[in-house]
């Protein structure tokens, strides 16, 4: 029972490309159609899904092909019925501009067979070279020759761990048996296919389907199986990393605190990366939520997770907050002289006046202010990563609107 | 004291996520990029306690191209990703248009352009998330100011993608996506999005090409052009019904505010300011960018002589699309790059 269309399909006389479609119709005799998808690049080879009567066929971009099979293949082993076969036609070109995408699938391995269909240049923009042109073949783009060697695909695909893979050459009588057998490959699986393009790969170079092997000698490549060694797929693997499955998310019942706020507080806690800063900011939004706050909390940082300083503007309200930002604030508790720093870079101290709350570390310095600063030796008392959890404390304390309390609400 | 459901203090990424999980999304692909990663990261802790499969990509175009092939085989998908990663995301976007595949994109914006500033907001991808594509095929785009509108409208985004068989995105920020705030995550609900067949349900035939009824690659004829009208199509004919607002106007008001995702908020409150002094304004927050939801914002222009577009960008991008519809009305930009723009600017440029 064939999967093909009746003719001969749209590719030149003596093209590779339908040669390995009617040994892959014969390597897929024994699936269900309904659960084989064919997977299609842009090139001429991706012209083979037009081809096909009863399959489900995908013909995507260029190059990415394998990364689409790779999500119908996981999608359907991980949360479906798991009976997919997933089959990729690609060229050379698609595999170089794709192969990151081959790597991935080698290393992940779902259940997707991947057909490259090696002709050694990009036939259907008009014959220029890829990355598995071979040095000294004429292509379009390289008239004199190449000189820069071939990729070998199978070489880097073993590297990725991938557990099937397989060199042949056009013509191979047995090419039919050997893409089955990728096929009934648990994961992920590769055949390279070395074949001829008439269009311009023969008319511009001494190569034959004889010749082709000769090819693969001079390129330095291996024929035949080179690897078939299942592992688990990526399914298994990942079914035998399942996590407990989560629970109800029962909204937690807490018990309100009172406060005594009326109006928005706007509030900026300001250190180092590293310690604490931007936890301490949580305890206060979280303390003024138990009170039945409205909190934001919009934090800074550079882009280094561990280094520099750590902002954090909080604005804690007993009604819904606006705008994120503080435009004049109320409180500005300083940690740290990377802190101070960042402040005065934002503009923030400038807005200071003398209604500010102003409270400093002992080893800062700042600019002469509009506020009355006051010291304290936090760092020293509470420790480099204590210190904003204690600044937080000490506005608390002063301010006197929102219990101390809240903080281990 | 009284004991209540406690509100929590959490950010837009963080229910971007978790309202994806609850509208029934099954399979996520990310790949790490601030400030958009901590939905990632949610959905790689969450969604295989519950079921799903959420999985490392090695590369934004592999992350959206799984997501695809996910979504074909039948499970709601969605990825995750800044401005640097949607620009490479761009060409499978515009394959989930073609095919007409459901999916959500998670774009949180950070300034740009290129590499920018991670850690920095801003909303310069705007027109990169609708018209990044060739042909000017909409693709709905919903903009949340907070964090509960991150949840709201990412339900929104999963329930109009299945229906249009589209790609939507949803547009906030950093300051939208990683800033936290009391949301009472109780309240929040919305149905979940009905199952779809994948490729149980007979033979499934996709093609990126321009193509016929029967999804077959042809040059352009007239049925494939058809095909591709209807794509537009879809979309427009469900532009009032996709439109959501928020609409504060008022009677004799010669100025309409326009702000959308952060920049609204402080749009908003500079609103509220001038009223305080007596000053007439009217509001328009469109939390759906495209299609434009042009009813809405006939009926907020009605009577009024200026439309002042605030948005945290170089030139006013949202603004140079309303431009052309405002009728002859003076419109004045309020916008600026690096910092979120503050209430006194907007306040000013009310005047």
């Amino acid at each position: 029972m064939t999967l093909l269309r009746e003719g001969a399909g749209p590719w030149c006389k003596g093209c590779g490309h339908p040669l390995v479609l009617r040994a892959l119709d014969r390597a897929l005799a024994g699936i269900d159609p309904a659960e084989l998808v064919v997977v299609t690049d842009i090139g001429c080879v991706g012209l083979a899904d037009a081809q096909l009567a009863t399959p489900h066929t995908i013909h995507t971009t260029h190059g990415r092909s394998t990364a689409f099979a790779t999500g119908i293949s996981l999608a359907d082993a991980v949360l479906g019925a798991g009976r997919l076969k997933t089959v990729v036609l690609i060229g050379d070109g698609g595999a170089t501009i794709g192969i990151n995408h081959l790597v991935n699938a080698a290393l992940l391995n779902p259940d997707v067979t991947v057909v490259v269909h090696d002709n050694f240049l990009f036939g259907m923009t008009g014959g220029q070279n890829s990355a598995f042109t071979p040095e000294g073949f004429v292509t379009a783009t390289t008239p004199g020759g190449a000189f820069v060697p071939p990729l070998d695909l199978a070489r880097v695909l073993l590297a990725a761990r991938a557990p099937f893979v397989a060199r042949t050459a056009g013509g191979d009588r047995e090419l039919p048996e050997l893409l089955a057998r990728a096929v009934a490959h648990p994961g992920f699986a590769v055949v390279e296919v070395l074949e001829l393009c008439t269009a311009y790969a023969t008319r511009w170079n001494e190569l034959t389907g004889a010749r082709l092997r000769g090819l693969a000698e001079e390129a330095g490549y291996e024929l035949g199986v080179l690897r078939d060694e299942p592992r688990p797929t990526f399914a298994e693997a990942y079914r035998a990393h399942a996590p407990a499955p989560a629970g109800d998310d029962a909204p937690a019942a807490a018990a309100r605190l009172a406060h005594e706020l009326e109006e928005p507080v706007r509030l900026v806690l300001a250190g180092t990366a590293g310690e604490r800063v931007q936890s301490a900011a949580t305890a206060l939004a979280r303390a003024a939520l138990a009170c039945g706050l409205q909190a934001t909390q919009k934090n800074d940082n550079p882009v280094t997770q561990g280094t520099g300083f750590s902002l954090s503007e909080l604005i804690l309200s007993p009604e819904p907050i606006g705008y994120t930002g503080i435009e004049r604030p109320d409180a500005v508790l300083v940690v740290s002289a990377e802190g101070a720093r960042e402040l005065a870079a934002t503009g923030l101290l400038a807005r200071v006046d003398g209604g500010t709350f102003v409270l400093a570390d002992e080893s800062v310095e700042l600019p002469p202010l509009e506020a009355a600063v006051e010291r304290l030796p936090l760092r020293d008392t509470a420790g480099p990563k204590g210190a904003a959890l204690a600044a937080v404390e000490a506005w608390l304390e002063r301010d006197g609107r929102i219990p101390a309390g809240a903080l281990s609400a | 004291m009284v004991a209540v459901a406690a509100p929590e203090l959490v950010s837009g990424n963080r229910l971007t996520a978790l309202a994806a999980l609850s509208a029934g999304c099954r399979f996520f692909a990310g790949y790490p990029i601030t400030p958009s990663s901590e939905i990632y990261r949610t959905m790689m802790e969450e969604l295989p306690r519950r079921g799903g499969l959420a999985v490392s990509a090695p590369d934004e175009i592999s992350a959206i191209a799984a997501c695809v092939g996910a979504s074909l085989a039948g499970f709601p998908a969605m990825t995750a990703t800044s401005g640097p990663g949607f620009a490479l995301m761009v060409e499978t976007v515009q394959y989930a248009v073609m095919t007409e595949t459901p999916l959500v994109v998670a774009l949180v914006q950070r300034l740009g352009p290129s590499t920018g500033g991670a850690t920095q907001g801003g909303q310069g991808d705007v027109l990169l998330a609708e018209f990044a594509g060739s042909g000017g095929y909409t693709i709905p785009v919903f903009a949340p100011s907070t964090a509960a509108e991150c949840w709201r409208l990412t339900r929104a985004a999963f329930a109009w993608a299945e229906r249009l068989r589209t790609p939507v995105v949803l547009l906030s920020d950093k300051e939208v996506g990683m800033t936290l705030e009391t949301v009472d995550t109780a309240a929040l609900e919305g149905d979940p999005v009905p199952p779809r067949a994948g490729f149980g349900a007979g033979r499934v035939v996709r093609t990126g090409s321009a193509h016929d009824r029967e999804w077959r690659l042809r040059k352009p004829n007239p049925e494939v052009v058809e095909v591709l009208a209807e794509l537009r199509g879809k979309v427009e004919a469900a532009a009032d019904e996709l439109a959501l607002v928020d609409a504060d106007l008022e009677e004799g008001a010669d100025t309409l505010v326009v702000s959308y995702g952060v920049s609204a908020r402080a749009a908003r409150e500079a609103c509220d300011r001038v009223r305080a002094r007596g000053r007439r304004v009217s509001f328009l927050a469109p939390k759906t960018l495209f299609p434009v939801a042009e009813r809405a914002l006939a009926a907020a222009l009605a009577g009024t002589a200026r439309v002042v577009v605030v948005e945290e960008n170089a030139t006013g991008l949202y603004a140079g699309v309303l431009a052309g519809r405002l009728g002859g009305r003076e419109l004045v930009r309020v916008n600026g790059v690096g910092a979120m723009i503050p209430p006194a600017r907007i306040e000013e440029a009310i005047a």
